[in-house]
């Protein structure tokens, strides 16, 4: 390819001389004598003028020949598609489209690029700090995109939800279509709110039942901002690409396990109180009580 | 932040300061249940919530007693109030004490009664009925509300109460026309108010008279 | 507005001050930052006997909730609540004829006002018509609204500040209580079951 193209350059380069040395002789010929060729045998030196020109029009047109028949033709025409339509679009604003197009499809390309590679480096050096062992064979067929499913998908897993947890009460609000917004009132304990992009947990904030609904503003308490904060690490935790359903389904279930955010002691230390804090921290697989400190 | 002070001070400071809005200025009319469209296309125009359109309400008010056992004729009696909305679920009740009326002379445009408002819990009743306090008469008023400035707008139909308040068409009206009632609640001694209120109820005539209703003299 | 206890704390032979000082400098070494005062009085009225059998109101007011009057009625077989706007003492004026106050029965628990974390605590000095009758000590947690969910929790705070003072049983108001919602009117509930205790008991010695 790369070589291809050298070739293609010296090419059309050589043409170009070609061109211009032609012209010269036009020039030459359509001014016939000069000033310059003096008095004295100016017929002759005029020929030998227009023969040396010949001569290098000559050479040119060699290395055309030579540069042309190096060249690889191309296997057939190219096949633009249906973009070639776009050829015959005939409104003025709309001609600028196939150039759009062509960036777009670069853009496309090296993002498939890009993904590819961060997909071997996160391959190799695994961040993930569970204990998780599944074959991703086996379920790679169930959705390869979380971000662009359809609204009825999402509404079957929040049903779902509801029905797994019945003192989690769902109540749920679509300030854009197919991103949901989910209340999620964990009995009289606390409320999170819960934003979907798509089937992926984008943002939760987690709240006293008075307060706000409002998902930008955290709660006035100490306690539900510091479960806030776990469940920001939590939803990092669980978030997985391959399978967004069983991602939803493990942090409702870690989230479930509030219930009890005053009422059981720390595992560890066997104190209600740490810092003036119940054990706002719940371990990821056995879902086992801890203060931030004793974990 | 210095200690607080009790309620009661405050209370009283803010008796001093007249601030308390402890005065009603009222007038009163009907309106015939044919005509009641009209009034209310009137109002729509004349008031200022033009935007959002009339309020609807729809109350049941009980009017409740507190007097001694065995009545003497020098014993006072005590009127009380209760209202709560039927068609806002979660709104609190109301309790109000409405004084005697002044009808005063001439030339004092409204009515003008003390009247305590304030909004209460719905143990209310049963505070009251405990208290000591009888029920005098209850009744349903559905209609609309307007506001002009200070002044409120009350366009409503009463209704006996029987049976089912919560059943619209189990209720009975009490007659063949809306009550129009023009008030607005100030601290005393803005009398200027009054005269913003006559100017108001003049532009309202003929649809509705709004005057200053006697009730001794009806009663007889 | 969360779970509320009220505790009282003995004074064994020692002044009001003292120990409002005392517990200061123990729960400011805990962390906690005094953020002003508050008041809770009561006053208590009663009616004429022309009204019938012998009922009593008490009105209450709490400087968390200043823009309320909380009023309790006692028939003798049961007690109302009942929250109201302020110029709910307008209306107690007007009833004056029919409900009569005692001067002498004014209770008020003032002092000052920590937050801890999301604890608040108040430290009262009891007087009742302007007798030093005793600390009561109130500790509210404020995100749990259900006293069964945090009485461990917040037994474990008052002992941690309170000492061995502290009941390890909840409070006997709570009691069928433990898994009702919390309110405002609760704890004025409990002000006044103290209040009237302390009202019943002689100046200051009630330990």
């Amino acid at each position: 390819m790369e070589r291809d193209i050298e070739q293609l350059n010296s090419a059309l380069n050589s043409v170009k001389v070609l061109r211009s040395n032609v012209r010269r002789i036009f020039d030459s010929v359509s001014n016939g004598l000069r000033a310059d060729h003096g008095d004295d045998g100016k017929e002759n030196k005029f020929i030998t003028e227009l023969q040396e020109i010949l001569t290098t029009v000559n050479t040119n047109l060699r290395d055309v020949e030579g540069s042309v028949a190096n060249l690889t033709t191309p296997g057939g025409p190219f096949s633009l598609g249906n973009t070639t339509y776009l050829s015959q679009e005939t409104t003025l604003e709309r001609q600028a489209l196939y150039g759009q197009l062509v960036n777009s499809y670069k853009w496309t390309d090296k993002i498939r690029e890009y993904s590819a590679l961060a997909g071997n480096i996160l391959a190799a050096n695994s961040f993930n700090k569970s204990y998780k062992t599944f074959s991703t064979t086996k379920r790679r067929k169930t959705q390869t995109s979380n971000h662009n499913v359809s609204p009825e998908v999402i509404e079957n897993i929040i049903t779902n939800v509801d029905r797994l947890f019945p003192d989690i009460t769902l109540t749920t609000s679509r300030p854009f279509v197919a991103n949901p917004l989910i209340q999620a009132s964990l009995g009289r304990v606390l409320r999170g709110h819960i934003a979907f992009k798509g089937l992926m947990i984008e943002w939760v904030v987690v709240k006293a039942h008075g307060e706000s609904t409002d998902i930008w503003t955290e709660s006035r308490y100490k306690v539900f901002r510091k479960v806030t904060e776990n469940c920001h690490a939590a939803m990092c935790h669980f978030h997985s690409p391959m399978m967004p359903e069983l991602a939803v389904r493990s942090f409702m279930h870690w989230f479930h396990s509030y219930q009890n955010l005053f009422s059981v002691p720390c595992k560890r230390c066997g104190n209600h109180l740490h810092n003036n804090l119940p054990p706002t921290w719940r371990d990821l697989r056995t879902l086992e009580p801890y203060h931030e400190e004793c974990k | 932040m210095g200690a607080p002070g009790t309620a009661m001070d405050s209370l009283s400071a803010a008796l001093k300061c007249n601030i308390i809005p402890n005065q009603e200025y009222l007038l009163q009319g009907s309106v015939l249940d044919q005509y009641v469209e009209v009034l209310l296309h009137r109002l729509r125009g004349l008031c200022d919530n033009v935007d959002s359109g009339p309020e609807s309400f729809q109350d049941h008010e009980l009017c409740f007693t507190l007097r001694a056992a065995n009545p003497s004729p020098t014993s006072i009696a005590l009127p009380l109030r209760v209202r709560r909305a039927l068609d806002v679920a979660d709104a609190p009740w109301q309790l109000r004490y409405v004084g005697q009326q002044e009808l005063g002379d001439k030339s004092r445009p409204t009515v003008v009664r003390s009247s305590i408002d304030m909004a209460c819990t719905s143990t209310i009743v049963e505070f009251l009925t405990e208290l000591g306090c009888r029920v005098d008469f209850e009744y349903t008023a559905r209609g609309y509300m307007f506001r002009k400035g200070r002044m409120k707008i009350t366009v409503s139909k009463i209704f006996k109460v029987g049976g089912m308040p919560n059943k619209p068409e189990g209720l009975e009206p009490i007659s063949q026309s809306y009550l129009v009632e023009l008030s607005v609640l100030a601290p005393s001694g803005q009398d200027a108010i009054a005269e913003d209120m006559r100017i108001f109820a003049e532009q309202l005539r003929p649809l509705v008279q709004l005057e200053k209703i006697d009730y001794k003299r009806l009663g007889n | 507005m969360g779970v509320t206890i009220l505790h009282q704390f003995p004074v064994e032979n020692r002044t009001g001050p003292a120990v409002i000082e005392l517990l200061t400098k123990r729960i400011a070494a805990l962390g906690a930052v005094q953020h002003g005062q508050f008041l809770v009085d009561c006053e208590t009225y009663s009616s004429v006997p022309q009204l019938g059998h012998q009922r009593t109101v008490h009105v209450l007011h709490n400087s968390e909730q200043p823009a309320t009057v909380f009023s309790l009625l006692e028939t003798g077989t049961k007690t109302i609540p009942l929250a109201t706007d302020g110029l709910f003492d307008l209306l107690m004026m007007k009833m004056s004829s029919f409900y009569t106050s005692k001067k002498q029965t004014k209770a008020e628990s003032k002092g000052p006002r920590f937050e801890i974390g999301d604890f608040c605590v108040k430290l009262g000095t009891v007087t009742v018509s302007s007798n030093f009758k005793g600390i009561l000590v109130e500790v509210e947690y404020r995100p749990c609204i259900v006293p069964q969910m945090c009485w461990e929790l917040m037994k474990e705070f008052l002992q941690g500040f309170l000492g061995s003072s502290v009941l390890s049983n909840p409070p006997v108001y709570f009691q069928n209580k433990m898994n009702d919602v919390y309110t405002p009117i609760d704890t004025i509930h409990q002000y006044l079951e103290h209040f009237t205790i302390f009202r019943k008991s002689p100046a200051g010695i009630r330990t």
